[in-house]
C-alpha cells in the first residue's frame, strides 16, 4: 500500500482517535498529522507490517501522552491571545450534552486511552499493553481504575442535579 | 449502574463522539505535501552529494595530477616545490554542519530571550533535515534544506500557539535564506544578506 493511499483510506479514523483521545477536535487533527509525518519518514518499514495502520495508530496515541506530559500542555492561555481567532470546533457542540463525555475528560490521560483503545477501538488487553508499552495487568488496573472514576463521577453529578 | 451497562453506555459515547467529527478537510492534500516536500528534500539532498562527490573528484584529480610525469622538482631539503596555486578546501555545508541542539543569543526585534519559560527554547537540528525545539511554551518541528554555500529553507509543521514570550524560532527559519556555521555560532540571515539571528550551540 502507497502512502498515499493509506492516507485517503484510514486518516479521517487517525482524527477521529485522535478526537476520542483528546476531546479537542484541532488537536485531533494535529495529532493525525504527526502520526502521519513520523509513518512516512520510516513508511518502508511501516508498509510491511502486518497492519500498518496498528503502527500509525501507535505513533498516534503515544504522541498523545507525551504531549500531555509536557509542561506547557496543561498551560493556560494568556491574555495576548485572541479569543475570538481561535477556531470553532465543530465536535464539541454535538458530544456537548453527553455527560458520560464530560466525565471521560475528567480522567488522567492514560486511563482516557487505554478506555478509548478498549471500547471504541474493541483492542483487548495485550494489544493495548503491547501498543502503550506497558503490561496486561497495568491495562487492566487502568481501565478498572478509569472505569470506577467514570461511575462515580455520574454519580456525583446526578445528585448535584437533584440537589439544584 | 452495572460494569456492563456502564461499558455499553460508554461505547456509545465514544462511537457518537467519534462520529461527529467532522471530515477533515485537506488531510490527505496536506499529507501529500509532506510527501512532496520530502522527495523534494531527498532529491535535493541527492543532488548535493552528486555535486560534493564531483567536487572531492575534481579536487582529488588536480591535487593527485601533480603525482604524474608532470610533477615538480624535488628541492635539496626534499620538500616539493610547487608551482601550482594553493588549493584552498571550502567545506560544503549540509544538513549535518548544523546537526545538534542550539540556543538563540540574538534575534533582530526580540528581547528577553533569557526569560524563564515553561519549556527550554532551544531549536534542535537533525542529520536528516528535520527540524524540532520549543518556542518555550509549544513544541515546534518542521524540516529544512541547506545547500553547499548556505542556501536555506525551511518548513513548519503544525504547532499549537499557547501565547507566552515565545522565541520566535519559526519566524526565524521561515525568514532566513542564507546560514553561516562555524564550530559555536549559527547565523541565520535574509535573502538581502542581514542578519536576523544568532544562535550558540547548546550541547
Amino acid at each position: 500500500m502507497e502512502f498515499e493511499e493509506y492516507v485517503s483510506a484510514r486518516g479521517q479514523e487517525l482524527v477521529r482517535l485522535g478526537f476520542t483521545v483528546s476531546g479537542d477536535y484541532q488537536r485531533a487533527e494535529d495529532l493525525a498529522q504527526i502520526a502521519l509525518m513520523q509513518a512516512f519518514r520510516s513508511w518502508r518499514k511501516v508498509r510491511k507490517a502486518d497492519d500498518p495502520h496498528h503502527y500509525v495508530r501507535r505513533i498516534l496515541v503515544n504522541e498523545y501522552l507525551s504531549m500531555t506530559r509536557r509542561r506547557s500542555f496543561t498551560e493556560a492561555p494568556t491574555a495576548d491571545v485572541d479569543p475570538h481567532s481561535t477556531v470553532p470546533d465543530p465536535a464539541t457542540g454535538i458530544v456537548d450534552s453527553d455527560d458520560l463525555w464530560h466525565a471521560l475528560q475528567e480522567l488522567s490521560a492514560r486511563e482516557r486511552v487505554v478506555l478509548v483503545l478498549r471500547y471504541y477501538q474493541d483492542l483487548d488487553d495485550r494489544t493495548i499493553a503491547e501498543l502503550l508499552g506497558i503490561k496486561p495487568s497495568s491495562v487492566r488496573a487502568t481501565a478498572s481504575r478509569g472505569l470506577a472514576t467514570l461511575r462515580k463521577t455520574r454519580q456525583t453529578n446526578r445528585v448535584d442535579e437533584r440537589l439544584s | 449502574m452495572s460494569n456492563t451497562d456502564l461499558e455499553d453506555e460508554l461505547r456509545g459515547t465514544l462511537d457518537r463522539a467519534a462520529a461527529s467529527v467532522p471530515q477533515a478537510t485537506g488531510l490527505s492534500d496536506r499529507a501529500a505535501t509532506g510527501v512532496r516536500e520530502a522527495r523534494r528534500r531527498s532529491w535535493m539532498i541527492s543532488g548535493a552529494a552528486a555535486v560534493a562527490v564531483a567536487a572531492v573528484a575534481v579536487t582529488g584529480f588536480a591535487l593527485t595530477g601533480g603525482n604524474t610525469p608532470e610533477q615538480p622538482p624535488v628541492a635539496a631539503g626534499g620538500a616539493p616545490q610547487s608551482t601550482a596555486p594553493t588549493t584552498t578546501a571550502v567545506q560544503p555545508l549540509s544538513a549535518k554542519s548544523v546537526a545538534g541542539t542550539w540556543r538563540a543569543t540574538q534575534i533582530t526585534g526580540t528581547k528577553a530571550l533569557k526569560s524563564a519559560r515553561p519549556d527550554d527554547p532551544v531549536l534542535v537540528f537533525k542529520a536528516d533535515g528535520t527540524w524540532s525545539g520549543s518556542d518555550g511554551c509549544n513544541g515546534l518541528q518542521g524540516t529544512f534544506t541547506i545547500g553547499q554555500r548556505g542556501e536555506f529553507a525551511a518548513t513548519s509543521g503544525p504547532q499549537h500557539m499557547i501565547g507566552c514570550e515565545n522565541v520566535p524560532h519559526t519566524g526565524v527559519l521561515q525568514s532566513a535564506k542564507r546560514i553561516a556555521v562555524t564550530e559555536d555560532t549559527l547565523t541565520f540571515a535574509a535573502a538581502d544578506g542581514h542578519e536576523l539571528a544568532r544562535y550558540a550551540r547548546a550541547r
